[in-house]
Parts: structure tokens; C-alpha cells; sequence
């Protein structure tokens, strides 16, 4: 039980020496507000990564035949269609259940034919904004032998609105597939197989093209958040319909994708520990020249019989009453940072010198926008290292009080 | 007021610094009795001041035997020296010595907070520093205060735990003959008061003025005992 006047004592030594006592508080709030600040924008950095990781393509978790992501056989496929995206959007994680076709096809305009792919979509359940069709409306170009062409698709072989494509495939069967399509628009997409080789039709017009009625590829599913993915993916592989079938989750999908993230969040916690290193050797020296100086008044303090115990509280009360002091400033400008950034966001390409927004890689779209991000885990998790960091940044000072005889002490 | 409250003998201290040792006492007998009012008196290097750390369990002798209200010192562990310290035996210091961060009234406060006096800690100490004239000057901090003032709350945090023995190491050698005079007036009738014994080391002929015995050191040894007549000292009764 720490008493009020070893709490006071405490307190007011801080005092004794003002300026010391704010100029380690102060190193203390700019290593808690870099570390705050640097968790904050690899936090928006992450959770941006993950939108754009997980966005129009990967989505949260996905459902397959077994087997068809190696394959990619036409003849693997997701059976009563209707029935499956039912139940997976009975769960009440789920937001958002879309089926989809792939199929390599030949395309041709006049005689000379090119490689393409047939994407079948559910022009309603991919209309939003992580969906294949994030632009409001776009779901209602397809259907009735409309498509849409990627644009690098387009540009590399002159598509253009309202020119009719041959589409020439092969159906589950082996059977041969052929349909003709008026191209209604070009789309910008940051999802390679759409830019590059995509001929986007609706699920109804793939599902007629290749034989497959009733039947996808691919069920991709959102769940409202991100931290329900997991529960979500266990709770639907239990279900009866999906007995048979693949179910995995995003970092199963694209482990690179956690790779990324894990080395995100290393990077936030090695600033965590030179801020660490950095206030544990502030609070250190600053303890280790105040018990230094104050050799004289310990030993009185002593003399009157205070136990060494209670001086070693004295110095550690100090110690945290200068550690939390700073981690105080530190952790306000940091929240003051985040508040004024976090809506607007900080745009990383004008810092270079740059006037982009958003640059595609790999099929995703990333934003140069970055959107910091504060947890109060962070916080907690700051606010108790620098504590238990200054408290330990005394031992060796407190060693020292333990071991002083009063008479040798007055004598200092 | 002849009973021994602490004896001290054939006590020997040395200090080594490399190869050189300095015999600060050199087999010292000493006596002191309840009440009395003593000052130890010598040249500088004489082993006043070490005298009085061993009687006042800040220090350990080399040999010899030191008992305090039946006590022996020298069998005592660190901790029950510090609670010897703490609970019997109030301290005076030259330079005054108070918790600079702490009030007057804090800083005798504190030693009861150290004793663990529970209630009536602050009555306690504020009718002590009233005692001593001092009750307006409660809320001042020690560098708010002249040193005699200073040395008066000193004296105040030294005995409102009523400690039966106040050992003072030169408790005038910083002030003026007026705050002297008034400070030692002031342990007189506070001896007087509360019985309490107070011992000190010191070259003030004002201190020695008003002691009820003077002991002389010389060479770490005691070369003259000499105990005044009722009314020999100064400001007595008498």
C-alpha cells in the first residue's frame, strides 16, 4: 500500500527539477506518439490492403468444388446453385453471397479469333462496391446477350460499344459452345482476368452458354466484418449443403495476403520497440542522476527510519508518474493525429510529389489514400510497455537505494 | 534521573580508505543518562559526530559495546537498527536535513506517517509546530524558511513521536546567537516538558552554556565528564 506521503514525495520531486522532468516526458510522448502514429497508418495501411486483397475478386471466403481451383475443369461446379446461396445468406455474418463462371473461350469479331474469358456474374449481387461491378448501374448493362470487355481486353483488339462478338467455348459436357453478344461497354477493372481477357455476361447468359443451368464455379462471400470471417467460414462448412464442398477463407485463398499483413504488423511493433529501448533509457538516466543527487536526503530519510522498500516505492512511483506523464501527451497528439487524418486521410502519392490515387498490382486496386486507423488495443497495449518499461528502468537505481547506509549516504 | 539509557563501551570505530585507516574512537566508555541534557564537545576529528551515529544506530562500531534502553545495538539487524531508529530516537541535523518537497507540517507529519500512526496525525504535528512557534508557518516549504526556522522544525519532526533520546549533531552551527539561544531554550523546556534526554555534538560555547554535563573528546576517547550543578546552566530554572 503506497502511502500519500510517498505518493506526494514523489510527485513533487518531479518538480524539483523541471525542465529534466519534461524533457524526458517529452521524448516519452514523441516516442508514444510515433509509435501510436506509425501503428495508425499501417493499421490503414492494413486494413486498406485487406479491402483491396479481398475486394472485387478474392472477397472473404470462397466456395469451390473440390479440386476446381487447381483443375479449372468446366465440369466442376457448384450444383443447385439457388439452394447453396440460400443457406450461405441465411448466416447472419453474411452480406453478401454472388456466384460466378470462368471459361476460357476463343472470341471473334470478323475471322480472326482471340483468347478470352467468359465471366459469369449475378448482375445484382456484384453490383457494390467490392463486387466485379463496382460502379452503380453497371449490373443492368448485362443480360440478354450483353457483356461488357475489360479495357486492356478492348484495347488490344479494338472492341468497341455495340460491336457483336462470336464467343466460342466448350460446355461441361466437352460439347462445343457458341453464342453471339453485343459488347454494350468497356470496363476499367484493377482485376487482371477481367482488364486483360474479360467478357463479362451476366449468370444467366454463362450458365445458357456452357450447359451448366443451375450451376457456378464459385460462390464469393462478404461477411460484415472482418474479424467474423473465421467463425463465419467454420459455421457454413457445417452445413449440410456445403458437406461436399471447398470452403476457405481469404488467408487460405491468398497467403501472401497474411504475409503482408504479419509484416505490417511487425513493422508497427519494432517502432513499439525502439520507443520501448528509447523511454526505458530516458527514465533510466534521468532516476540514476535523481537518486544520484539526492544520495544526501536518502540517507536522512533513512536516518529517521524509513525503510529502503519504501524509498525504492518512492523512485518507482516516480518512474511512473514520468513514463505515464509522457505516454499521456504522446497518446492525445497521436489520437489528435488520427481524429484530424482519419476522414480525410493521408495521401501518400502527394507526398511524393505525385497527383495519383489509386494504382493497381496483381489484380488489386490500391489506394495511395491512407486512412489512419486507432485501436484501443494499441493504446493498452503502448501505455502498459511504457509503464512496465520505466518501472523497470529503476530496478538498477532502486539496487542502489537498497544497498546505501544511511550514515555513508548523509555523508554524500 | 540517574538510570543508564544507554551505554556505550570500550567502543572503537574505524574508517579505511585504501591502505590508510583513520581510529576514530578508540575504545570510548560512555554513560548517558535519562535527561540528561549533553553535549559532547572536542577539537574536529575528535569522534563526536561518529559517537553520536553509533549511539544513533546509523553507524556500526568496529568493537566494543553499545546498549540503548537495554538494547544491544551491536546484535541488532539493519532493519531493527532502522525501527530502533524510527520509533525511539529522534535526529537533529546540522544542515537541517528536512524533505525540501514537503511542507513544515508534511514533514513532521511524515515521521509519524513512518511510525504508522493512524489518527491524529495532523493534530499531532501541528500542536508540535505550535509548540515551537511555528504554527504559522505550516504550509511553508523549507525553502520558504530562514534556517532557524528551518532548524525549529527540525527539532519539531524529531520529537513529536516523543522519542525518549534526541541526538543533535551540531544543531547551531548554521544559525545566529539569537535563533541558538531561542532553540536551545526551546529543547530545554521540551527536556523539561516530556523528560525526553537530548545529546549533542558541538563546538557552540552557547550550547555548551546550556548543558547539564559536558563530555570532551579527544583522539576518539573521552578525556573529561563533567556535570554541572542544578542551575549552572544557562536559562535553568535557577
Amino acid at each position: 500500500m503506497v502511502s500519500v506521503s510517498t505518493f506526494r514525495i514523489a510527485w513533487r520531486n518531479l518538480g524539483r527539477n523541471l525542465k529534466r522532468t519534461l524533457l524526458v516526458a517529452g521524448a516519452i510522448a514523441i516516442g508514444q506518439f510515433a509509435f501510436l502514429g506509425t501503428s495508425a497508418l499501417m493499421h490503414g495501411y492494413g486494413e486498406q490492403f485487406f479491402n483491396s486483397a479481398t475486394g472485387p475478386m478474392l472477397g472473404h471466403a470462397q466456395v469451390h468444388a473440390y479440386d476446381w481451383r487447381d483443375d479449372r475443369s468446366m465440369d466442376l461446379t457448384l450444383d443447385d446453385i439457388d439452394a447453396l446461396l440460400a443457406d450461405i445468406r441465411s448466416d447472419p455474418n453474411v452480406t453478401n453471397a454472388s456466384a460466378r463462371i470462368y471459361a476460357p473461350v476463343m472470341a471473334a469479331l470478323t475471322e480472326d479469333g482471340f483468347m478470352g474469358v467468359v465471366v459469369g456474374v449475378d448482375p445484382v449481387t456484384e453490383s457494390h462496391k467490392a463486387g466485379l461491378l463496382p460502379v452503380d448501374g453497371m449490373g443492368e448493362l448485362l443480360g440478354e446477350h450483353r457483356v461488357m470487355v475489360g479495357a486492356g481486353f478492348a484495347e488490344r483488339h479494338d472492341l468497341k460499344p455495340g460491336m457483336e462478338i462470336a464467343v466460342i467455348g466448350q460446355d461441361t459436357d466437352g460439347s462445343i459452345a457458341s453464342d453471339l453478344y453485343i459488347v454494350q461497354d468497356v470496363m476499367w477493372s484493377a482485376v487482371e482476368i477481367i482488364h486483360g481477357l474479360g467478357i463479362v455476361m451476366s449468370l444467366d447468359d454463362a450458365q445458357e452458354l456452357l450447359m451448366m443451368p443451375g450451376r457456378a464455379h464459385e460462390i464469393v462471400i462478404h461477411t460484415s466484418d472482418r474479424e467474423l470471417i473465421d467463425e463465419t467460414v467454420v459455421r457454413l462448412s457445417q452445413l449440410p449443403s456445403l458437406a461436399d464442398l471447398e470452403i476457405l477463407s481469404w488467408d487460405e485463398l491468398a497467403p501472401f495476403v497474411v504475409t503482408m499483413a504479419t509484416m505490417v504488423d511487425w513493422f508497427a511493433y519494432i517502432v513499439l520497440i525502439v520507443v520501448f529501448i528509447a523511454a526505458a533509457a530516458s527514465v533510466a538516466n534521468t532516476m540514476l542522476m535523481s537518486t544520484f543527487e539526492r544520495t544526501h536526503e536518502f540517507g536522512m530519510l533513512l536516518s529517521l527510519g524509513c525503510s529502503p522498500s519504501r524509498l525504492s516505492v518512492m523512485i518507482a512511483i516516480e518512474a511512473a508518474i514520468l513514463g505515464l506523464l509522457g505516454v499521456a501527451i504522446g497518446t492525445a497528439a497521436g489520437v489528435v493525429f488520427v481524429a484530424a487524418t482519419s476522414e480525410s486521410g493521408l495521401n501518400y502519392a502527394a507526398l511524393g510529389g505525385s497527383d495519383e490515387y489509386e494504382v493497381a498490382f496483381q489484380g488489386m486496386q490500391f489506394s495511395l489514400l491512407i486512412y489512419p486507423r486507432i485501436y484501443a488495443k494499441d493504446i493498452v497495449i503502448a501505455v502498459s510497455a511504457i509503464l512496465a518499461t520505466s518501472l523497470m528502468a529503476v530496478v538498477w537505481p532502486i539496487m542502489r537505494i537498497v544497498r546505501l547506509r544511511p550514515v555513508e549516504a548523509m555523508r554524500s | 534521573m540517574n538510570t543508564n539509557l544507554v551505554d556505550v563501551r570500550s567502543v572503537t570505530k574505524d574508517f579505511h580508505n585504501g591502505k590508510i585507516t583513520v581510529n576514530a574512537l578508540r575504545g570510548l566508555d560512555l554513560a548517558i543518562h535519562e535527561g540528561d541534557f549533553l553535549a559532547i564537545v572536542g577539537p574536529s576529528g575528535s569522534g563526536k559526530t561518529t559517537l553520536l551515529n553509533l549511539i544513533g544506530a546509523l553507524d556500526v562500531a568496529s568493537s566494543g559495546d553499545i546498549s540503548i534502553f537495554g538494547h544491544d545495538l551491536m546484535a541488532m539487524s539493519r532493519k531493527e537498527r532502522a525501527e530502533l531508529r524510527l520509533t525511539s530516537l529522534g535526529f537533529v541535523f546540522q544542515a537541517y536535513n528536512l524533505i525540501p518537497v514537503l511542507t513544515a507540517l508534511e514533514n513532521v507529519k511524515f515521521v509519524l506517517e513512518l511510525q504508522g500512526v493512524d489518527g491524529g496525525r495532523h493534530e499531532r504535528a501541528m500542536s508540535t509546530l505550535e509548540d515551537l512557534s511555528l504554527g504559522e508557518l505550516a504550509n511553508r516549504r523549507p525553502n520558504e524558511m530562514s534556517g532557524g526556522q528551518q532548524q525549529r522544525v527540525a527539532v519539531a519532526r524529531a520529537i513529536v513521536s516523543r522519542p525518549r533520546l534526541v541526538l543533535a549533531d551540531e544543531p547551531t552551527a548554521n544559525l545566529d546567537s539569537e535563533n541558538s539561544e531561542a532553540l536551545l531554550v526551546m529543547m530545554r523546556e521540551l527536556r523539561d516538558k516530556h523528560g525526553m534526554t537530548f545529546v549533542f555534538s558541538t563546538h557552540d560555547p552557547l550550547v555548551m552554556a546550556h548543558a547539564t554535563r559536558i563530555v570532551t573528546l579527544l583522539d576518539g576517547r573521552v578525556v573529561s565528564d563533567k556535570i554541572k550543578n542544578a542551575g549552572d546552566a544557562a536559562g535553568s530554572a535557577n
